[in-house]
């Protein structure tokens, strides 16, 4: 279930649309930042809010890279593998990061710390390479560098 | 890092200050006095016809004229009027908006109120990737600067124009960039493209009357009504003028923002700007415009930036993302990014694109992993020719036309390919 | 209205649409005028996202969608051209990369779009090398759809269906690209009154009912265009029939009735044909006083010499009748003729009800109610008053509707009768207390005509024929007034004798004829314009 203060978050996302299913995306947003992810019964409390189903919810869900449908690691690591960003090193690095976590690109720490993966161009290419890291970009990156940032999350 | 430009000009001058994001530092410069003539001493026909006049064409890629795109909102109308800053900056090569937003917030807000009064709009969404926090943030502070200042609200700087921004943030889908998929995307669905008619000045953001606009074309207004249409036209060309930032990207010694003039030539900002291809490598071939346009060779990049040349060379100038590519770079590697990329982006509705991308990926893949057939070639080029100009949006072509420039110009690094059964390129880019 | 020319051929259209809607609304698309299409449907929003109705307009550099193209006066379009075909053929190619080769196990083939529009304009091979999508097959999507993931081709009908025309939404399409996949919210199944016309409108195998799956192959099936009898609806059908039987129903277009759909209920209700209560001999009781099997002309003797008696002893006016709204037409009228030549006192039609909703479903369980009241019969209450004041010694009933009506909870009023004469269908109670039954036919086994609940008379025809000696009750009727030697029932039976004479003789079917009612019906006059009723003839209480 999501948290009266999402709740609040969610209404007042709704009066800045003219319709209220102009919130579900913000909704959605809100949603993670408390659950980590879209669970069937946060989707249907945010369906009864907007008024539209739960199915409406779902479909967009799994539409966006950024809306999961199920449980997460505690941070996402991407790293860029778009043009720019291979012609750089970017393989290389995700290579370097998959060793240094022991798991593969698409996969999380059996700690659930962390999930690995790569992402399209992320708009930092002349920074390449780089990585996102949650909400935060990480550019000019070289391998020592990476592994760095990697160790110091909790 | 560095995140400001190289070279600078009217849009990112003062980008190098930190306090021209705020909007005490943004007025000191001049900023909002343009905004402040528009609302109090001109009319709305008036502005649209100043924009249209300077020749301003939108720079998301599409090139539409601004203030002919301005003037198709409808005059009288009960039904209340929209603006769209389309901050979804996705073309992989591009990173200029993000820049604009980051250290120029009030420029762009300056540059919507402008637009909003022009058109009439009583709202402008700004809809920003998700994956841009951090310059969503910006915004957000400058959005409440504006408010407090009474810059925005029901009073725009004590006339009787009312105007909000909403700030939305997306969830991470290429295609919410194309103006309609946009629209459904902030309308809380699926962001796939509309069929048009009717288009959003008819039927727009939550069924009324809208504009959409890149940020950059927003972040020119401004200038324009402050500089004057003349001074404007001196920068660029006759068909494009103005500045943009062109965004330098891959085997370049100094990959980085330049605000240049458009019709620089392409070999001016490669060599002489971003210094050229490190390594004392030789360029290979240059993606001028983002990923979805087509490559350049080494012997065509005396080309000029703008679309009237660029199109000559069967290319565009789409968002100005130049990506250099030296001798080592294996062009069929280059094909199975740019067609996975576009595999995972397209939104799946039109049958040549969710399938078509589909397919052009598989073989790329194929044929990197030693497997490719010569007949995958002609296949390759027949099925790019088949998504051409036959769907819902333009995402089709922007998937084809890549495929089309790679084999057109670097056939050669294909069909090594398919003779050798492997990768004929040893230092090239990992995949 | 504006002119368009289409392949050189000059057109009218109606103002206001779109170039498929305009062609379709002049009965030409794929029937003169051929533009394949898969997301584009009749009765559903524009999609536009098949591409396939691609045509070359000219004056336009890229084709257009047809679609969603609005009509202009002036127009030239070409819809076979070499740009038109080649699109075509790019369409077609692009399907069928990821579509599974399952046309041997697929119900679908034979009637599928993607077969038909692949062979008119695909290429013969196919050049992909690649392996194609690999999704969830053979899935029960709800209690009468079953889901092949892999054979969808994304047209979105059976999506854009259930938001617009039931508004219960449960399909949708997830995921992005070429992993898009229609699929349902787990624990919300397809379940809705009209969730069978998914796989009418799916163009290709991925939705099939459950109740046709794997029955038989549609090349067998002569579709016979019919009437369903579930509700006064009075929905358009054909009758799927091989070998003498009734394989499905699937709606049949009417504009002016159920657009392109049937509920869900009235699709089954082709199971009544064959079903086992089917009232197969005709009874007559025996000394024991039970009904016993007897041949076609001993019930007839034993019904008419019961009834010639009691008219001898006690008149005619203690015999009253019940009519069925199963009935047709001609049987109805037939009915009356009877009563009234034979001066029979009370009548009326039981008629059984039930739930209806807004879309099609009708609370009248029967396709003639309101053939029934047209031609004069009241409801069947009066009868069942006079019964229980003793004033009925026989009933003549058409149909076992009479056992559902209020105030008849029981049979023993029936027992007490001296002669009961019964003409149904299908097996019931009734039989216990019957003195003759006469088993009757389906309206997929007769010729009629039938009258909705509109006031639309629409055409039924003999689709098969019943494995047991069973006639319409307008034939049973006809031969038991000649054995009573009533006038005007000389001759053999002919239903479309009988309808001429209803359209003479009842103001309400004035003007009609065969050709008039053709495949789609045609309304009764309205009241108004009906012509004066004689007081002698039958409906004049219409």
């Amino acid at each position: 279930m999501i948290s009266d203060e999402t709740r609040a978050r969610i209404d007042a996302e709704i009066a800045k649309y003219p319709v209220k299913r102009g919130a579900l995306l913000p909704a959605l947003h809100h949603v993670q930042a408390e659950l980590g992810y879209v669970s069937p019964q946060a989707a249907a409390a945010v369906a009864e809010i907007l008024e539209i189903r739960p199915v409406d919810v779902m479909e967009v869900v799994t539409f966006y890279n950024m809306f999961y449908d199920r449980p997460q690691p505690r941070h996402h690591v991407y790293v860029c593998t778009n043009l720019p960003c291979s012609l750089r090193g970017a393989r290389g690095l995700l290579l370097a990061l998959e060793a240094h976590l022991g798991i593969r690109a698409g996969r999380a720490t059996a700690d659930g710390r962390i999930a690995l993966g790569h992402e399209e161009c992320l708009g930092a290419c002349a920074y390449a390479p780089m990585m996102r890291v949650d909400d935060r970009y990480h550019e000019d990156l070289d391998v020592a560098k990476a592994k760095g940032i990697l160790d110091a999350l909790e | 890092m560095l995140t400001t430009p190289y070279v600078t000009s009217y849009l990112s001058e003062h980008f190098a200050h930190d306090d021209f994001g705020t909007l005490k530092g943004y007025e000191r410069r001049g900023g909002y006095q343009a905004a402040r003539e528009a609302l109090t001493r001109m009319s709305p026909e008036e502005v649209v016809q100043r924009v249209k006049d300077s020749g301003l064409q939108g720079r998301g890629g599409a090139g539409f004229g601004t203030g002919l795109k301005w003037s198709f909102m409808p005059r009288e109308t009960e039904k209340p009027k929209y603006l769209v800053c389309n901050a979804d900056e996705s073309e992989p090569g591009s990173f200029k908006d993000r820049i604009l937003m980051e250290r120029g917030a009030h420029q762009l807000l300056e540059g919507i109120l402008i637009a909003a009064w022009a058109t009439g709009a009583e709202k402008t969404f700004l809809y920003v990737r998700g994956e841009y926090a951090w310059p969503a943030s910006q915004l957000e502070r400058a959005i409440a600067e504006a408010y407090a200042k009474g810059y925005l609200g029901p009073k725009v700087m004590g006339t009787r124009f009312r105007h909000d921004v909403v700030l939305m943030r997306g969830a991470g889908a290429y295609i919410c960039g194309e103006e309609t998929g946009l629209l459904e995307s902030l309308e809380g669905k699926k962001g796939q493209p509309r069929k048009k008619p009717p288009f959003p000045a008819q039927v727009g953001a939550f069924g009324m009357p809208s504009t959409v606009n890149n940020v950059e074309t927003f972040c020119h207004v401004p200038h324009i009504l402050s500089k004057g249409v003349e001074w404007f036209r001196g920068f660029g060309t006759e068909k494009s003028p103005g500045t943009t930032l062109f965004g330098v990207s891959g085997h370049a010694v100094r990959p980085g923002l330049y605000e240049l003039p458009l019709g620089t030539p392409l070999d001016e900002i490669v060599f002489e700007h971003a210094r050229g291809v490190p390594h004392g490598r030789k360029v290979k071939g240059v993606i001028p415009g983002g990923m979805s346009m087509p490559i350049l060779p080494a012997g065509e990049l005396d080309v000029r930036m703008a679309n009237e040349f660029l199109r000559e060379r069967k290319t565009m100038l789409g968002t100005g993302g130049i990506m250099v590519m030296d001798e080592t770079t294996c062009m069929v590697r280059v094909a199975c990014i740019i067609t996975y990329f576009f595999r995972d982006e397209s939104c799946g509705q039109c049958t040549q694109c969710r399938e078509g991308t589909g397919w052009l990926n598989k073989i790329m893949s194929r044929i990197e992993r030693g497997a490719g057939l010569p007949a995958d070639l002609d296949v390759l080029l027949d099925v790019a020719g088949k998504m051409e100009g036959q769907t819902i949006c333009a995402f089709a072509d922007a998937a084809a036309w890549p495929v089309q420039g790679l084999l057109r110009h670097f056939r050669a690094d294909f069909e090594a390919h398919l003779r050798e059964q492997k990768c004929p390129f040893p230092e090239s880019f990992e995949l | 209205m504006p002119k368009i020319r289409i392949d050189g051929r000059e057109i009218e259209v109606p103002a206001g649409r779109t170039l498929l809607q305009a062609i379709d609304d002049l009965g030409l698309l794929m029937n003169g005028v051929e533009i394949p299409h898969y997301c584009w449907h009749p009765k559903l929003s524009i999609d536009g996202s098949c591409r396939l109705c691609q045509v070359e307009i000219e004056g336009t550099p890229k084709l257009q969608i047809a679609c969603n193209t609005p009509v202009q006066d002036g127009m030239v379009v070409h819809t076979q051209s070499e740009r038109v075909r080649a699109a075509r053929e790019g369409v077609m190619e692009l399907l069928l990369i990821n579509h599974p080769l399952d046309c041997p196990i697929c119900d679908q083939a034979g009637e599928c779009k993607l077969q038909d529009y692949a062979y008119d304009y695909g290429l013969t091979q196919s050049r992909s090398r690649e392996p194609r999508r690999a999704l969830k097959k053979n899935v029960d999507l709800g209690p009468t759809i079953v889901f092949d993931q892999e054979r969808c081709i994304l047209c979105r009908r059976c999506v854009r269906f259930c938001e617009e025309v039931t508004g219960t939404g449960e399909l949708r399409v997830f995921g992005r690209g070429d992993r898009s996949v229609v699929d349902i919210w787990p624990g919300v199944p397809l379940d809705n009154p009209y969730s069978m016309n998914v796989a009418d409108m799916c163009p290709v195998g991925a939705l099939t009912t459950k109740d046709f799956r794997f029955k038989i192959r549609v090349w067998f099936l002569e579709e016979v265009p019919g009437v369903c009898t579930g509700c006064a609806n009075g929905c358009n059908v054909y009758l799927g029939v091989a070998n003498n039987k009734v394989y499905r129903y699937t709606p049949r277009r009417n504009d002016a009735v159920n657009q392109t759909w049937i509920c869900d209920a009235g699709r089954l209700s082709y199971r009544r044909i064959g079903a086992a209560d089917r009232q197969r001999s005709a009874l007559v009781r025996g000394e024991l006083g039970v009904p016993e099997p007897a041949s076609f002309e001993r019930a007839l003797a034993e019904a008419a010499s019961r009834l010639r008696r009691l008219v001898e002893v006690k008149g005619p006016g203690v015999i009253a009748g019940v009519a069925s709204a199963h009935a047709t037409n001609e049987d109805l009228y037939t009915f009356r003729r009877f009563l009234l030549a034979l001066g029979a006192g009370e009548s009326g039609v039981a008629v059984p009800r039930g739930d209806s909703d807004a879309l099609l479903v009708k609370e009248e369980k029967a396709a003639n109610a309101e053939g029934a009241r047209v031609l004069g019969f009241g409801p069947a209450r009066a009868v069942l008053e006079r019964l229980r004041a003793g004033g009925v010694e026989a009933l003549v009933v058409l149909g076992s509707d009479l056992l559902g009506e209020r105030g008849l909870e029981d049979l023993s009023p029936l027992d007490r009768l001296d002669t009961l004469v019964v003409l149904a269908a299908h097996q019931s109670d009734l039989q216990r207390v019957a003195h003759v039954v006469f088993p009757t036919r389906h309206a997929a086994e007769k010729q009629g005509t039938l009258t909705s609940h509109a006031g639309r008379v629409q055409r039924v025809v003999p689709a098969v024929e019943p494995a047991f000696e069973a006639h319409a009750e307008g034939d049973v009727l006809h031969r038991l007034g000649a054995a009573l030697g009533l006038p005007g029932f000389e001759g053999s039976y002919d239903p479309r004798a009988v309808f001429r004479a209803l359209v003479r003789e009842v103001p309400a079917f004035a003007g009609l004829d065969e050709g008039a009612l053709g495949d789609q019906g045609a309304p009764l006059a309205a009241p108004a314009e009906r012509p004066k009723a004689s007081r002698a003839s039958p409906g004049a209480r219409a």
